[in-house]
């Protein structure tokens, strides 16, 4: 029974999030844009448009992956929510290793935008392919040692502990290093901005150019479920959660995702995206040695 | 329940093991036997070995990545799309395949599997911890740095030879005519493109310094840029947009005279398929 509950709340949460997100997103491009106005109806404008369009191929597309790729990238987004918890003891996916499964996630990712731009047999797509494999991979490598690191005070790698050793003090005071680099990774899994190397704009649209119709709907809402799914854990592991005094626990959950997902989609419209080689360089030289000094730090707070 | 998604995981671990064969494309086959991978790491997960299912699910997502894109990179099958035969060698493959049947099913029926159920709330992560880094530590670091010496080893020595002669000193396509100066498009230092960024031990020619430090610029600028030999044969629009992205592809229809390395073409999958 309280799993049904957990799941319902899971799938309202979802679904609000992702409306909100294409909301805010809208917000920000038109707001950059020197434009003003925005509707609550805009995403559903969008949608439907997508629907009622037909969907055109590509000559000889992989489409038992292409599909996949699409389907796929919904479900981990919702597998990421899924795993995080709305009060205490209740996760939909409340295991001993979720932070270890969220990682799953992570390195899917990358191999499902891989496949979605691989399946179109269309160089542009292919292009974005390879290019955010090479940068979604170190990308990931990164997430690894903040999620180990945020483990470390809970001794725990269940969201759930980690949620709960953050009562005194949220990590994200705890490891100042470690925010900024999960939300790095929340700009590359949601193919946003400066680590938007698979669908950017310079290849038209990288690896969801041939994507139409219903095809493109059910990529962009992926895209967006998963900008929820990673603010919900990124909330979890360094903003303390659900934790909070008066309000019930699942709107400080709610409050502290839209602030991330704010956060994410302004850096996405507001930050620059390097070139691929100098973006490689960044990550492994500057960003990586970093994140170890994140671990190393979190290991000397925990060790006492 | 349990049994029923033991049995179905199983059955999709088999059949996508099977798919890894069948398949034209190493891309596919990668992550058929990825899927397989995935649906053993669910296994681990039923028998409530919680940390090494789903370790194994990512450690195989990023592998399996990582291997396609070096799998299509050896065989120089741009993009991995072209269709090819994963299976070769008949004869030789099928008595491999059936010793190796024999040989596992004998080790299976021989050993005497440990049946002796979990409690449920055994921790078990924290005994793996232990011994990960107890008693095992030392075997366990002594493999791991010692598969990492290989694997750059491996991609040392099987990079160094390349399309057209060693790299090391100076891997140039052949010219046009006999004796003539190089055939197709200029390397840029560094090879250009993605991680090759930084090291210098290229050989390659330099036709132009690039004007910035950073190899992110040149890349793209290359693109725009004549070939420097007048000789060399033009290459149409379309080579330039995709030619930063395959840069064996421009020098492609020219026969290389000492043939180094296999033609994918001739010599269907060679080594279709890397020990995971």
């Amino acid at each position: 029974m309280s799993f049904a509950i957990a799941l319902i709340e899971m799938l309202t949460f979802m679904i609000f999030g992702v409306f909100l997100a294409a909301v805010l997103d809208a917000f920000f491009y038109r707001r950059i844009a020197g434009r003003s106005g925005v509707s609550l109806l805009m995403p559903l404008y969008a949608a439907a448009a997508h629907l009622s369009r037909q969907r055109l191929t590509t000559e000889a597309p992989d489409r038992l992956n292409w599909f996949l790729s699409i389907s796929g990238f919904l479900a981990l987004g919702a597998i990421g929510l899924a795993v995080v918890p709305f009060g205490p003891q209740t996760a939909v996916i409340g295991m001993e290793t979720s932070v270890v499964l969220w990682g799953a996630c992570e390195s899917l990712v990358v191999v499902l935008v891989f496949l979605h731009g691989w399946s179109p047999n269309s160089p542009l797509a292919l292009i974005g392919a390879y290019r955010y494999v090479a940068i979604g991979l170190p990308i990931m490598l990164l997430s690894m040692f903040v999620l180990i690191a945020v483990a470390l005070p809970a001794e725990s790698l269940d969201l759930r502990a980690i949620v709960i050793s953050q009562e005194g003090l949220w990590n994200v005071i705890r490891q100042p290093l470690g925010l900024p680099l999960f939300l790095l990774l929340g700009l590359s899994l949601t193919l946003r901005g400066p680590l938007d190397y698979g669908d950017s704009a310079d290849l038209a649209g990288g690896t969801s150019i041939e994507d139409s119709g219903a095809n493109r709907a059910g990529w962009q809402v992926a895209r967006l479920a998963m900008l929820v799914g990673f603010s919900a854990v990124a909330a979890s592991a360094f903003l303390g959660g659900y934790l909070g005094p008066v309000l019930p626990g699942i709107v400080w959950l709610a409050l502290k995702t839209l602030t991330v997902m704010a956060v994410i989609i302004a850096m996405g419209h507001l930050l620059a995206r390097m070139p691929v080689a100098r973006m490689l360089g960044l990550i492994w030289k500057v960003l990586l040695p970093i994140a170890f000094l994140d671990l190393l730090l979190a290991g000397l707070v925990a060790l006492p | 329940m349990m049994d029923i998604a033991f049995y179905i995981l199983s059955a999709i671990a088999i059949w996508s093991g099977w798919r890894v064969f069948r398949v034209d494309s190493m891309i596919r086959a990668t992550f058929a036997l990825m899927v397989s991978f995935i649906c053993v790491g669910g296994i681990a997960l039923l028998m409530s070995a919680d940390y090494i299912g789903i370790a194994t699910v990512f450690m195989m997502a990023v592998e399996m990545m990582v291997m396609g894109l070096f799998m299509v990179m050896f065989m120089m099958n741009p993009a991995g799309l072209n269709p090819m035969q994963m299976v070769h060698q008949y004869r030789l493959s099928i008595g491999a395949g059936i010793v190796a049947f024999i040989g596992l099913t004998v080790a299976v029926l021989a050993t005497d599997l440990p049946h002796n159920p979990l409690p449920a709330d055994r921790d078990t992560m924290r005994d793996l911890g232990i011994n990960l880094l107890g008693g095992s530590m030392l075997i366990f670091e002594t493999a791991g740095v010692t598969l990492l010496a290989t694997m750059l080893g491996a991609v040392i020595l099987s990079s160094r030879r390349g399309r057209f002669g060693n790299s090391d000193v100076g891997a140039v396509p052949p010219g046009l005519q006999p004796g003539g100066t190089p055939a197709g498009r200029k390397v840029e230092a560094g090879g250009g493109h993605g991680g090759h960024g930084g090291h210098g031990g290229h050989d390659m020619k330099i036709v132009k310094t690039p004007e910035h430090e950073d190899m992110g610029h040149t890349h793209h600028e290359m693109a725009e840029e004549k070939p420097a030999v007048s000789d060399a044969e033009p290459m149409d629009q379309r080579d330039h947009a995709v030619g930063h992205k395959q840069g064996a592809k421009a020098a492609e229809p020219l026969k290389p005279e000492h043939d180094h390395s296999p033609d994918p073409h001739k010599d269907h999958g060679n080594t279709p398929k890397k020990e995971p």
